[in-house]
């Protein structure tokens, strides 16, 4: 075996030059003749019956080529839960919701055309929280829930708002908690945020004059994007051909389908033309999808050691106006409920719930984010109380090979490593209890644990095969919208097949005529799905080389090798270079033998368990979880609130480290957006209009460069993953899970205030502070003693 | 209204007719096809859309084309010449400061500038200079190292533009001593 | 935007004016960073652009006779904050210029612009009403200047007239070498609109030095605490706090997306303090 080349090594991104050069395109940049342009008709009311929409004056306007409307397009769709039409047919559910579209050749005329379609609405009770959505009586979002289509393990409550409902009970909850020596209950809320990825949704489609149906997107997931098209308009798969060019970022929020299907409802109408939906940034914010709100309840239960014994954990989850990707959020967030720790006696209750709001979906951390915002949170709290420090009680009940997760899965031995995580980061940021403290500054720590959500059958393929001179090409359909998909593909090839990974090309944008099939790049999934069928397929290359390469040399295939691009026989010092073999192998004679090398391959994740309907208890109900952490170090504005990020260090059980300037770039990345969702991202809706009244980069804030903590450091650690690819497991999304919580605990430590709901703007923390400043000085006027200097103590629950 | 401008675009002389609503951007990426330049928000907050016109970084969401009637722009395309590559370009690429790659042809225009003005920038310096550019994917931290390591190499005189290096190990150069049976 | 929208890019003022007169729905233009986005909303739809630009007269930062500094309508930020007699004479001037926008956006936005927009939020207008700067404008009646004083008039609203041109805006010399700082809040560090700004100066080497106290978003246009000036300079730096006190009862902020109303005013407070004792600590190095 010769030494690593590719895999652990610093590659280069092979997609980088095109992208520094401005060579790369992406869907808005490809030019299709004749285009037509699009403006949609979106819903002004959150909640409406809609009485009727006339499209004739539209369709007459100057300049417009076709109308689209409800009523035409009947079949629904949804990724798990069938519940949602291209356009509203007889209700409106959210403000954004599209009614209508038109296609002409201008966008101004387009605009035009569309202020031209007359839609008539019967405005009906919105709702906008989840308390009001659960509450008997409420205003139902869907009145036809029981009707719709939907996967087994997903479960909705016709009748209700309720669009999935996930249960864990484990042990015994009820014993445990009178059991308990002392009991502790807080409530977290996280607001809906978006994902704001710099390149806006948009898709361009067009059905020929025989019917074919075409389309350019920007996307995560091509063949669920041709998939549920498919849903949508009835057509065979083999009629519709997705391609997916660079992706400007997604976070979940391209997973699955968005504008698409208005783009071919239109082509529809008009064959034989391109047609563009593009969103601006303002509709990119509400009328795209979201990520969820979070009403966490979290009750724990600990004995005289500081062991949690009893936990239990209340979600209820604001799904906006579609199921979506949401509903297997509810369920992850559920069969994920106990975070990083072993809990033996569990009550989950994980909710969700339709509300008159922006489409919740697919968030980076798919759920966990929100879930540990609590969870951490919660840790820290009972740790304090208990007057144990926050990392010794973490480590105390942390999950780890042997121990049960609450679905009463034992993790095995491969499993990583929480421990190490805390330990790394902790000794990073300095979190020895006996440190020297200065006032209105702090250190707080969070742990983070995700498997992928994803159905049990996800699969991945790939093609290999090579050119004349031996360049080798993988075919992948997993999307590179910049994790690096493209070049770990690239290094495990090489590395696979001991070839500079210079000569291999991942082909990586996708064309479902003629990429082999992947499910969806979402899951932190792809590296590792992506990497196992490269290796396989690799093997079978290495097989076909090395039988025309024995034929040629006339040895045992058995005693060749592959070595630095050539077929090598150590025992004569001979090799053939592949380009001799990759096309087929020519005797000096003039005969030939083999033939292109080439093979495809698949991985899909073996022996998963559904969860059992009633508990959710599973022995294997995930693949693979990813444990990490981090600890960061905040300074506090005490007269202004203002909460300074100094550094952040976080650490991850990654399996094998395959790129460190792409794992170290995954990990800056998650940290700095989750410093956004922490400190200042929230999608505001008006609650008397439904309107989003911040959406635009001017009024919703995302992390700018001078925002980003003076530190940030990355470790990692190697616990190889038994069916990881060279050991390797998911990290894309969980680098974002605890910044929020650990910048909280941190708070908390820095001056003793606790903020519970999302995000922790200056505003909020001076309220807390002035709260707690009174509290103080009451307590010691009552006391008669002079106001204590302002310390870390009690929590403003 | 339609007017006809003639400006400079990385060198070459180029004539338009444009309406007067359309902006320097729109021009650049459907009239010239330079789509290097991005479009992320059209309200001059994100920096995607980043050009030099007379040599000043502007957001070409904010200028109109007639504006730039008579002037010099240069786009993330002017940058390298003939294949190779800008020092700033290497240096995205050495410190892996590239994602899904949306904001930087913008990043890298602006940090063109700011060499220009500072050629040894504090850390402080590019964070402020850049702080109008939004990156959603990096956490900015390796785009800093990119830029102050690109400064150092142009201070050092290594300005020259370099060659892509996935272009210059090609396939057909590998390093293999060729034996075959007679 | 209209598809009838014109364009005109005049070489002199008086073109301009005779322009802008044949057109009164027309706009002026000068880097456009508040207009454009304002056309693209809807909430602006003027028939012409008569972008200014082009006329060197605006183009100029200059000292007056009497010793003071024009800086010209068309002058871009980014030259205002770099400019040598800017950061020598108006410091102030120069740091709340640079925390308009980004540097880029600077290169194209003007003090002007800024001033004409009118919004409560302006960064610059807190340094041009401290220094009792004086507007230069022009019209069909006329050249006049305007006090930076009676220059806004309410959100959005100057004392312009329909047409009036400005060409220029004057630092006099009696308010070179001001100390001080602009303190800023904002929701994030880098680019973001001012939640509350707070400009503290005072004057340098004079005996009792003159104090000003600007603030903005904080109320429906910039404004000076003159009461909290005054209290300053009968009785210096100790009475800070009180000055605090006279600052928050000045204003008269909103609740907005970036803040509360309440919050805002207590910022105002605590920013004043700060301001007055960073002179203390400028003073003593
Ligand atoms: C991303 C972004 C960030 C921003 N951040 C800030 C900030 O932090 N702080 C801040 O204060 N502002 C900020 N702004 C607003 C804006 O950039 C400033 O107000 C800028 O100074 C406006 O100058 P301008 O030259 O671009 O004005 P323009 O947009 O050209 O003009 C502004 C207004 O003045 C009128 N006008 C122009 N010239 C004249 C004239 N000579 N006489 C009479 N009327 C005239 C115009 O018709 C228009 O109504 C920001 C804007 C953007 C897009
Ligand atoms: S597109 Fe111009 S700044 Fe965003
Ligand atoms: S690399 Fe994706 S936005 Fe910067």
């Amino acid at each position: 075996m010769s030494a690593p080349r590719a895999v652990g090594r610093e590659v280069e991104r092979v997609d980088g030059v095109e992208k520094v050069t401005g060579a790369a395109r992406y869907t808005a940049d490809l030019k299709f003749p004749r285009l037509l342009h699009v403006a949609v008709v979106r819903s002004p009311h959150p909640h409406a019956r809609v009485l009727g929409v006339r499209t004739e004056r539209a369709a007459r306007a100057a300049g417009v080529r076709a109308v689209a409307s409800g009523r035409d397009f009947p079949l629904h769709t949804g990724i798990y839960l069938k519940d949602q039409t291209v356009f509203a047919t007889d209700r409106v559910r959210f403000v954004g919701d599209p009614v209508a579209a038109v296609a002409a050749e201008t966008p101004e005329e387009a605009a035009a055309g569309a202020a031209l379609v007359e839609v008539d609405y019967e405005p009906l009770r919105p709702i906008f929280d989840v308390e009001e959505g659960i509450a008997d009586g409420a205003p139902l979002v869907h009145p036809d829930l029981g009707r719709y289509e939907v996967v087994p393990w997903i479960q909705p409550k016709a009748g209700t708002n309720v669009c999935n409902h996930l249960k864990i009970r484990k042990g015994d909850y009820e014993g445990a908690l009178r059991r308990s020596s002392r009991v502790f209950e807080n409530v977290f809320r996280v607001p809906q945020v978006q994902h704001v990825p710099l390149e806006p949704h948009v898709s361009v489609a067009r059905v020929d004059l025989a019917g074919k149906v075409e389309v350019h997107t920007s996307a995560q997931s091509p063949f669920t994007v041709r998939h549920l098209l498919c849903a949508c308009f009835g057509l065979s798969h083999g009629d519709v051909r997705v391609h997916v060019p660079y992706v400007g970022g997604g976070f979940g929020g391209k997973a699955g389908i968005n504008l698409e299907p208005i783009a071919v409802a239109l082509a529809k109408r008009c064959p034989g033309r391109w047609v563009r939906v593009m969103v601006d940034r303002h509709e990119e914010f509400f009328a795209t999808v979201v990520r969820q709100g979070l009403t966490a309840t979290l009750v724990t239960g600990v004995d005289r050691h500081g062991k949690v014994q009893a936990q239990k954990m209340h979600y209820l989850w604001n799904c906006g106006a579609y199921g979506g990707y949401g509903v297997n959020i509810v369920r992850a967030a559920g069969y994920t409920c106990g975070g990083a720790y072993e809990f033996p006696n569990v009550w989950g209750d994980s909710i969700g719930v339709y509300t008159n709001r922006p489409v919740g979906s697919a968030y980076r951390g798919f759920g966990m984010q929100e879930i540990h915002w609590a969870l951490e949170q919660q840790m820290d709290f009972v740790a304090c109380e208990l007057g144990i420090d926050p990392v010794e009680f973490r480590l105390l009940n942390a999950l780890g090979a042997g121990k049960a997760t609450v679905t009463g899965q034992v993790l095995d031995e491969d499993a990583g490593r929480v421990d190490l995580c805390i330990r790394k980061v902790a000794a990073e940021v300095g979190m020895d209890p006996a440190r020297q403290r200065r006032p209105y500054s702090g250190k707080g720590i969070a742990c983070a644990v995700k498997a992928p959500a994803m159905p049990n059958d996800a699969a991945s393929s790939v093609v290999m095969k090579f050119a004349e001179d031996a360049t080798l090409e993988v075919l992948i359909s997993g999307i590179d919208y910049g994790q690096g998909l493209m070049t770990v593909a690239a290094q495990f090839a090489a590395e696979a097949l001991d070839v500079p990974v210079e000569t291999v090309r991942v082909r990586g944008c996708p064309d479902t005529d003629l990429s082999p099939y992947d499910w969806q790049t979402v899951a932190s999934r792809q590296t590792w799905a992506t990497g196992n069928a490269i290796l396989r397929a690799a093997e079978e290359i290495r097989r076909q080389l090395l039988a025309t390469a024995a034929e040629a040399l006339g040895v045992p295939p058995g005693e060749l090798a592959l070595a630095r691009g050539t077929v090598a026989h150590a025992a004569s010092g001979r090799s053939i270079p592949l380009a001799r073999l990759v096309m087929g192998y020519q005797f000096p004679d003039g005969h030939a033998i083999g033939g292109p090398v080439s093979a495809s391959a698949s991985y899909l994740p073996e022996g998963l368990l559904f969860l059992d309907p009633e508990t959710s208890q599973s022995a294997k109900p995930v693949a693979k979880w990813t444990f990490g952490a981090q600890a960061v170090e905040v300074s506090v504005d005490r007269e202004t609130g203002q909460v300074t990020v100094e550094k952040v260090s976080a650490c991850y059980d990654v399996g094998h480290v395959i790129n460190p300037g792409l794992i170290r770039g995954q990990t800056y990345g998650g940290i700095v957006q989750g410093l956004g969702t922490g400190t200042m991202e929230e999608l505001i809706v008006d609650t008397t209009t439904g309107r989003a009244v911040n959406a635009s980069l001017m009024d919703y804030k995302i992390p700018s460069f001078e925002d980003v903590p003076a530190v940030l450091t990355a470790e990692f650690v190697e616990t190889p993953q038994r069916d990881g690819p060279m050991g390797a497991r998911g990290i894309g999304e969980h680098t974002m899970i605890p910044t929020p919580a650990a910048i909280a605990n941190a708070l908390f430590d820095a001056c003793g205030v606790r903020i519970h709901d999302l995000p922790i703007t200056a505003e909020k923390v001076w309220r807390a502070l002035r709260e707690k400043e009174r509290g103080e000085r009451e307590r010691a006027g009552a006391a008669g003693v002079p106001a204590a200097a302002p310390a870390a103590s009690g929590a403003i629950a | 209204m339609r007017k006809t401008i003639t400006l400079e675009v990385n060198g070459a002389s180029e004539t338009a007719e444009v309406e007067v609503g359309t902006t320097l951007l729109r021009l650049l990426r459907d009239g010239l096809d330079l789509t290097g330049t991005k479009e992320g928000c059209n309200e001059g907050e994100c920096g995607s859309c980043m050009v030099l016109l007379d040599g000043r970084p502007v957001n070409a969401c904010l200028v109109l084309a007639v504006e730039a009637d008579g002037a010099r722009v240069t786009t993330v395309e002017g940058l390298s010449r003939d294949g190779l590559l800008h020092p700033l370009q290497r240096a995205f690429l050495a410190h892996a400061a590239v994602q899904c790659g949306f904001c930087t042809p913008g990043m890298i225009v602006s940090a063109v500038a700011l060499l220009r003005d500072d050629p040894d920038p504090s850390e402080d310096a590019v964070r402020r200079a850049l702080s109008g550019n939004l990156c959603r994917c990096t956490g900015y931290r390796q785009i800093v190292d990119a830029v102050r390591a690109a400064a150092a190499a142009l201070r050092a005189g290594e300005g020259a533009p370099e060659p892509p290096r996935r272009a210059e190990t090609r396939p057909t150069a590998l390093p293999v001593r060729e034996e075959v049976p007679a | 935007m209209p598809s009838d929208l014109d364009y005109r890019s005049p070489s002199t003022v008086d073109h301009a004016l005779a322009l802008m007169s044949e057109a009164p729905g027309g706009a002026f233009l000068l880097g456009g960073t508040d207009l454009l986005p304002q056309m693209r909303t809807g909430r602006r739809a003027p028939s012409v652009l008569v972008d200014l630009k082009r006329i060197a007269e605006l183009r100029e930062i200059r000292e007056t006779a009497d010793g003071g500094l024009s800086i010209g309508a068309a002058v871009p930020l980014a030259d205002v904050e770099t400019h040598p007699l800017v950061r020598a004479r108006y410091a102030l001037l120069a740091e709340c210029v640079s925390t308009v926008g980004a540097w880029p956006l600077r290169q194209r936005a003007t003090l002007a612009g800024n001033i004409c927009n009118a919004s409560p939020a302006a960064d610059t207008a807190v340094a041009l009403l401290a220094f009792d700067a004086v507007v230069g404008a022009v019209s069909s009646e006329g050249r006049r200047t305007l006090p930076m004083s009676r220059f806004f008039t309410g959100p959005g609203r100057t004392a312009l007239r329909p047409g009036e041109l400005v060409t220029d805006v004057v630092l006099p010399a009696t308010s070179r070498g001001f100390a001080g700082s602009y303190l800023r809040l904002s929701r994030r560090k880098g680019m973001d609109l001012a939640t509350v700004g707070v400009l503290v100066g005072r004057s340098d080497g004079e005996l009792p030095p003159r104090y000003r106290i600007a603030l903005a978003a904080v109320a429906p246009t910039p404004i000076r605490a003159v009461a909290a000036e005054e209290l300053l300079e009968a009785r210096g730096p100790k009475a800070a706090a009180e000055a605090a006190e006279l600052a928050m009862d000045a204003c008269a902020p909103i609740t907005d997306l970036r803040g509360s109303a309440e919050y805002r005013r207590e910022m105002v407070g605590v920013l004043v303090r700060r301001g007055v004792a960073m002179l203390e600590r400028k003073a003593r190095p």
